[in-house]
């Protein structure tokens, strides 16, 4: 299907910034979607509260745009109601992490069949620039204004502890392994996990001297370390941005059984 | 899998549950909470293994928002909490009202603020049902006051919940929740389903506009639906900014309840004409029940809609006796719009019994109160 | 095929100038009817993908960039024997 058949063009153009990453994620979901075959007739998109979470409300489906960090939890009945759906959920750092953090240990823990992509731009951005638990240490924030104090989470590694069936990371320089890694997770049984480390220049670049989006690019692209070839960095594996590195890759491909599974699930009425 | 029709003697969270199955709800999310996790419980005894889903979630917040996110699936949802869990639903229960999402929510009240008393029976959420969550909405609530109760007023929350598209409220209380007692299940029971996009309706259960009430866009069904908290449009379109759209939606989700008062308010009246009329609801109107039953000059207007408030059963009711004692398990809560509405009709004077500390008042409390007010 | 930039779509981000594995873009110096500088395509011979068709090559610049701005259109004859 076209581009424009998935996405809705009559809410075009987007309100994401210029340079957002958001779009280039928009984009190699898209392709991997219809690289699938699959059909937006036979999905549901639910997003929270945030730019990445508005990314539903473009796409020619289904969708519901919840409150902010319970986009897992609405997802979680949505799915069980209708089984048949596939359920694809948008999200971001301090959406999923900080706020929705019960929401998602317990969507991993419980492995329900889902796709979800939280495009972690390290910043609340919509809001106009405050610190997110992702935000590396020491950077400057609108709420951090002499320095993040904090450490931030790795929310890959919490999805695998917690745990997803599949989780990867990626950073929006990556666009051709990201889109294979949402391939994967949305052809995956269970909770499949996909964080994107992606641009916002204008609330969080434009503060930490990387207004450019291609700065934020480069910086992710010298960031980034394959997590197989592992880092020897010290046991502290908090800091998304330890030792000036980003790990990326497929972080967990493993089969527990999806809450489905476990309950015998029969498609209701 | 619903019971067979006939006679029971049961708990009252265990008639709710039956009613709740009766009605026809499929998926069920809960948390534990005194006094009404027994509502989970027996949900999950009877959910497991069928088409229905039970989930216990990680906390309530969790389970309102699933239990809305299933409702868009296509089924019909119910939680069940207390007022700790009760007031961590506010944002879901506003969520629920500007998306018109019908779902049910059993709220066994228990005493408060904060931890308070959870074994104990209170009324101290009544207010803030229909005020709980952030900006204007309106909902529906009813109070039982006996175990049959639980079992008729959860079928029709759930009627209700379908019919208008809005969050439905079952005000229970740990009295009447955990006491025992008679319960019939007829055989015939009246159903009402949601008004489904695009699906033809035979029945004229449905007497609602589709200008008041739009039809529900299940999803799975090609509706391409979208559906947000946000100001939306009627083609669900974000329009935040626009005071128009703002004013036409908001308007609509209040009137399409208020404007139909008349089908939602339901009510009970002991001794109608007395002088003397008690106004009460739930298990605080226990006592005063006794009283009407064994003294004629004595009336009781109870009170089995809560919100929309019943200002019409109300203000007829006072507009035929001189006094009124409004008698609740909270510092006074339905009292202030009992009076207001009570002394515009012409009814003199109007009292209140308050009661906290979780025993319904007593009927010697009630004759008490009355003799202070000159009644008896 | 040769990407193509769309002036109703560009915000002059410039991600598909700094992507290009082959330099087929430049940053622009005209301001177009939206405000925006848009990127130039100022060397479509140098992508991977010209004079082919079917299965395309490298995307880079259409997957990246934010705004669904750059397409593939065919060649004419002119550019195809550049």
């Amino acid at each position: 299907m076209e581009l424009f058949d998935f996405y809705r063009k009559d809410r075009w153009p987007h309100v994401f910034c210029p340079g957002c990453g958001n779009g280039t994620v928009m984009n190699c979901f898209y392709r991997a979607f219809n690289d699938l075959g699959l059909s937006l007739d036979r999905t549901a998109f639910v997003g929270g509260i945030g730019c990445s979470s508005r990314i539903p409300l473009y796409i020619n489906s289904d969708a519901l745009h919840t409150t902010h960090g319970r986009a897992i939890a609405f997802a979680t009945g949505l799915k069980l109601a209708s089984p048949e759906l596939k359920v694809v959920v948008f999200t971001g750092d301090g959406d999923l992490g900080a706020i929705g953090g019960n929401h998602f240990i317990n969507g991993c823990r419980r492995n329900l069949d889902m796709t979800v992509i939280c495009i972690n731009n390290n910043i609340y951005g919509m809001t106009g620039g405050q610190a997110s638990i992702t935000t590396p240490h020491d950077f400057l924030s609108t709420t951090t204004p002499s320095g993040n104090k904090e450490y931030p989470f790795d929310l890959a590694e919490i999805a695998v502890a917690a745990g997803a069936n599949y989780v990867a990371r990626w950073t929006t320089r990556q666009v051709h392994e990201l889109t294979k890694s949402i391939k994967t997770a949305l052809q995956k049984k269970g909770f499949a996990f996909v964080e994107i480390v992606s641009q916002c220049p204008i609330n969080f670049g434009r503060r930490n001297k990387m207004p450019d989006p291609t700065q934020l690019l480069d910086w992710f692209k010298e960031s980034s370390v394959r997590r197989d070839k592992a880092r020897a960095a010290a046991v502290d594996h908090v800091d998304l941005n330890l030792a000036g590195q980003i790990t990326v890759g497929e972080f967990v491909d493993r089969n527990r059984e999806s809450y489905e599974e476990l309950i015998g699930a029969v498609k209701h009425g | 899998m619903r019971a067979k029709p006939g006679e029971y003697f049961i708990q009252g969270n265990e008639a709710c549950v039956e009613g709740a199955i009766v009605a026809g709800v499929r998926f069920f999310a809960g948390y534990p909470i005194t006094p009404s996790t027994e509502i989970a419980e027996g949900l999950a005894r009877r959910l497991t293994g069928t088409d229905g889903v039970f989930l216990q979630m990680e906390d309530e917040i969790a389970c309102i928002s699933a239990v809305i996110g299933a409702s868009w699936g296509g089924a019909k949802s119910m939680t069940a909490t207390s007022g700790p869990g009760f007031s961590l639903m506010q944002e879901a229960i506003g969520y629920a009202a500007m998306s018109e999402t019908p779902v049910v929510i059993v709220n066994v009240m228990r005493g408060g603020p904060s931890t308070g008393q959870p074994t104990r029976a209170s009324q101290g959420d009544v207010m803030q049902t229909k005020w709980g969550s952030h900006g204007d909405y309106q909902v529906i609530a009813f109070a039982p006051a006996s175990v049959q109760e639980m079992f008729d007023l959860t079928v029709e929350a759930f009627n209700y919940a379908e019919k208008y598209r809005v969050p439905a409220f079952l005000l229970s209380d740990a009295e009447v929740g955990h006491m025992r007692g008679p319960l019939t299940i007829p055989d015939k029971i009246r159903i009402v389903n949601r008004k489904e996009k695009g699906v033809k309706r035979s029945d004229e259960a449905y007497d609602i506009s589709d200008e008041l009430v739009h039809p529900f866009p299940v999803f799975g069904k090609g509706h391409k639906t979208m559906i947000t908290g946000m100001t939306h449009a009627e083609d669900s379109r974000i329009e935040p900014e626009d005071p128009k759209i703002h004013e036409e939606l908001v308007k609509r989700l209040s009137e399409k309840v208020l404007m139909n008062r008349k089908d939602i308010n339901k009510w009970e009246v002991m001794c109608p004409g007395s002088k003397t009329m008690v106004v009460s609801y739930g298990a605080a109107s226990l006592g005063a029940m006794e009283v009407a039953a064994q003294d004629d000059r004595i009336g009781l207007l109870r009170l089995k809609t809560i919100w929309p408030f019943p200002e019409e059963p109300v203000a007829e009711i006072a507009s035929q006796c001189d006094r009124m004692l409004v008698c609740e398990m909270n510092l006074g809560q339905l009292y202030g719009d009992i009076k207001r509405v009570a002394l515009e009709a012409g009814c003199r004077k109007v009292e209140l019994l308050s009661k906290i500390g979780g025993d319904p008042p007593t009927p010697n409390e009630v004759r008490h109160k009355l003799s202070e007010m000159g009644a008896i | 095929m040769k990407p193509v930039v769309d002036p109703k779509l560009c915000k002059g981000c410039n991600i598909c100038v700094y992507i290009c594995p082959k330099k087929c873009y430049s940053r622009g110096t005209d301001i177009s009817d939206i405000g925006y500088f848009d990127a130039v395509v100022d060397a479509h011979e140098k992508c991977y993908n010209h004079n082919r068709s079917g299965k395309l090559l490298c995307e880079l610049c259409i997957l990246s960039c934010p705004d669904q701005a750059i397409s593939w259109h065919p060649e004419t004859e002119e550019e195809q024997s550049r």
